[in-house]
Parts: C-alpha cells; structure tokens; sequence
C-alpha cells in the first residue's frame, strides 16, 4: 500500500533520493536474524515503540544514523504525515554532533559474510535466474477482453495495483528445459518442481498482502508442457502451454478460494553460453476468495492475471527473495 | 423410414436441440458462474503480458534508489553524512506484501 499512498509521491520520492539513503527489507528475516545486521536493527527499532515483544513485528518506516540512533519512526500511509516525519528527522540528524553526521565520521565496522545468520540471509544462489512475477485484478469488457479495474472515484486503488513477488529457478533446473537433441515440434513436460512451484507459490493473488501459499493437495490440475519452436545450434526457443486448477476443496464449486487458470508463455535459451534469454509467461483465468491476510477480495470468480519476466537485475527488487522462500526447502523442492 | 428409424432421428434431432440450448445458456452466464478457464491465444499474448504488469505511474516507487542490504546502506550513509530510511515490512517492500 505505501508504494502508492508514500513512495509514489513525487515530494517524498525528491526527498528521499536527496536527503536519505534509502533501503528496504522484510521484518520478517530482519527481526530473527542472530549476526551483526539483525543486532544493528533490532538496536535501532528499540528505540522506538515496536520493541517486537514475543517475537512480533517492528514493521514500519524508519529514520536513523550510520551509528544506530533513531531520528524518527512512523508506521503511517498518508504521504503529507511521512513527508513531515522525514522532514522532522532531517532536522534531528542536522543538531546531532558532527561524529553522528559528517560524511566519514561514523565508521562502520567490516561485515564477516561467513558470520551471516545463513537460516534469514537469503541471496539469489549461483547460477539461479530470478524472474519478476506481477499480479493482476482484471476485469472484462463487453466484449470479453480483459482490461485493468478503476478504483471508484475518491477510493484508494488498495488490490487494484500490479503486485510484484519473484520466482527462482536453480541452475540444474533452467538447464533441464533444454533437453539434448531438441528438435522443432517435440513435446516435453516443463520439469516437475519447476512446474510446481509456478503452481503452489506465484499463482496466488497478493494485490491485498501476504497471502496463503497453495497447499500440495489444492493443486487439483497441473499440467505445464513444453513445445520447441525453433531449435539452432546456439538458441532454443520454446512455447509454454498450460492448465491449473488450484482450490482448497476437491470440488471446486465448494472450495472458498481458487484459481482456474490457462498459461501460456515463450522461453528462449542461448545454448552457447548457456542462458536464459526469456522467460515470459502469461497466467489468465478466474480466480475466488481470499486469506487471512489478504482480506478485501472482489465477490464471486472474477478475471485475474499473472505475468512473468526475466529479471534483468537493473533493479533494486530484484534481488528481493521470493515471499516464499521464506522457508527455503519446501521452496526448493514443491 | 421404418419407426424405429423415425423415432432414433427425433430422439437425436431433440439431442442436438437440447445441446444447442445448453450452449447458449452456458455461453451467456456471467463470469461468476464456474467453468474451466478458455485458452489464451497467441494474438492475446503480448497485450495481456503488459497490462498485467506496472504501469509507469504504478512504478513511480521504483525511482526511489532503494537498497536492499542494510549494511551497505549503512556503510554508504556514514561515507556521505546522510541519515538512514529504513522501509521495513512484514513481506518484503520491494517484493510480496
């Protein structure tokens, strides 16, 4: 929601770019984490109203020094009151002594990457590809084509936006999609944990938040195939096919959340080098209900798509984990 | 026509009307009604791939040059004198939330 309501703010986006360094994270490995980052946090947010009790969260918007001291905190989606707490935090930052505030004065000590909390410091593995996956509300015109929904006059767009989450395929797993010998018009099965986690963990609505994962069993149809369009010595090019049924009861009719969905999408692979060089993909169907977090669904089935693209790395999110992966092995291995 | 005959046709004739019915009723219910979801087609594909995603206007948070790593946040603050803002929220910010 602060994508819109703050940081889509052209006074904040100034703000921010001129006077702060900005970052980003997910409380969720950054509060648990044992090593040198998680302590640094963990010292800066108790300094401030969400002390994380119990284990809860210290979500919010932040303002503080290289050296650890809080200048402001605020958990606020309306952009004039987060321009004000920065504004107010600059001001804070500006009266401290200059050991907490001229360039290089505060000196940040090395960080050992073998002491990392490896259980929260998730990092893209070696040789994986990442691909953006972005969600999408839709809805019909009188003519059946899709088209993006309008928030009502005055109302936030909350669940109308494109969502972004990213899907990582292993090494072994992307090389498995070029079998040896291709030839144009072969027909194979796009591998089974790959096809797998497409299904469980990025066919999900999260335009609302953080939503429930698909369980193994609510994966009632998967079937993902692969067809070789065009096969060189050096470039292999290949059409996705696809069809899910993913509901949380046998019968569809009954389950209070589901998603029907065709898929099609275009691979391309350099063999030479080898490389992914595109991996678009387009899930379209209807999809029902909602989850604990994701409160706020459209009545009824109603069109939703998902697209996907290889990341190219040129932006900041894409280094961002897949929201799954938050327990790594189930993510691995669907 | 004998009447067997007779009676086969009429019984598939009425089959083929009852169909054709079905059809229709079937091809005009609203979206909310349950049915299996149709093929994209090809010519579908592109327009569909970028609608779904961001718009610009929707991007505008990507302007932001956010970092992803606290520490090198941290370490880029102290070298250029300018405080921290930390974007943090239980799923990603830049990611799924």
């Amino acid at each position: 929601m602060g994508r819109e309501s703050i940081f889509a703010n052209e006074e904040v986006i100034e703000l921010i770019n001129e006077r702060f360094v900005p970052v980003a994270a997910d409380d969720w490995y950054q509060r648990r984490r044992d090593d040198a980052v998680g302590k640094f946090f963990v010292g800066v947010a108790n300094q401030g109203p969400r002390k994380g009790e119990g284990g809860n969260t210290r979500q919010g918007i932040y303002c503080f020094t290289a050296s650890g001291k809080l200048l402001a905190y605020r958990n606020h989606h309306d952009a004039g009151v987060m321009l004000d707490e920065f504004r107010r935090a600059l001001d804070k930052f500006a009266k401290l002594p200059p050991e907490d505030r001229e360039p290089g004065a505060v000196e940040v000590p090395p960080l050992d990457d073998a002491k990392l909390d490896q259980r929260y410091a998730r990092k893209l593995p070696t040789g994986a590809i990442a691909v953006r996956v972005f969600a999408r509300a839709l809805e019909r015109d009188a003519d059946g084509k899709c088209r993006t929904c309008a928030a009502e006059s005055g109302k936030p767009s909350y669940g109308l936006l494109s969502s972004l989450d990213h899907l990582w395929i292993m090494p072994d797993e992307w090389r498995a999609l070029a079998p040896r010998g291709a030839k144009v018009g072969d027909e194979f099965a796009v591998p089974a944990a790959v096809a797998q986690r497409i299904a469980r963990y990025h066919l999900i609505d999260n335009t609302r938040g953080e939503p429930a994962m698909w369980r193994r069993e609510e994966v009632r149809k998967n079937a993902m195939t692969l067809t070789v369009i065009e096969a060189t010595a050096t470039a292999l090019k290949l059409r996705l096919d696809g069809e899910v049924l993913l509901s949380t009861d046998a019968e569809a009719e009954k389950a209070k959340r589901g998603y029907d969905a065709r898929l099609l999408g275009h691979i391309e692979l350099d063999r030479a080098k080898p490389a992914v060089q595109r991996f678009d993909i387009v899930a379209l169907g209807d999809h029902w209900g909602e989850s604990t977090y994701t409160r706020g669904a459209r009545p009824g089935r109603t069109p939703f798509g998902i697209a996907f693209e290889l990341a190219d790395g040129k932006q900041a999110a894409d280094a961002v984990p897949p929201q799954a992966s938050r327990e790594i092995g189930g993510y691995l291995r669907p | 026509m004998s009447s067997t005959k007779h009676n086969a046709t009429v019984c598939t004739n009425r089959l083929r009307v009852l169909a054709s019915v079905l059809g229709l009723i079937c091809g005009a219910l609203p979206l909310s009604a349950s049915r299996a979801a149709e093929a994209i087609k090809s010519t579908d594909f592109a327009e569909l791939h970028k609608l779904i995603q961001p718009s610009e206007k929707e991007s505008a948070w990507l302007s932001i040059n956010w970092h992803t790593d606290l520490w090198k946040a941290r370490e880029k603050a102290a070298a250029e004198g300018k405080p921290i803002l930390l974007w943090e929220m239980d799923g990603h910010p830049l990611g799924c939330t």
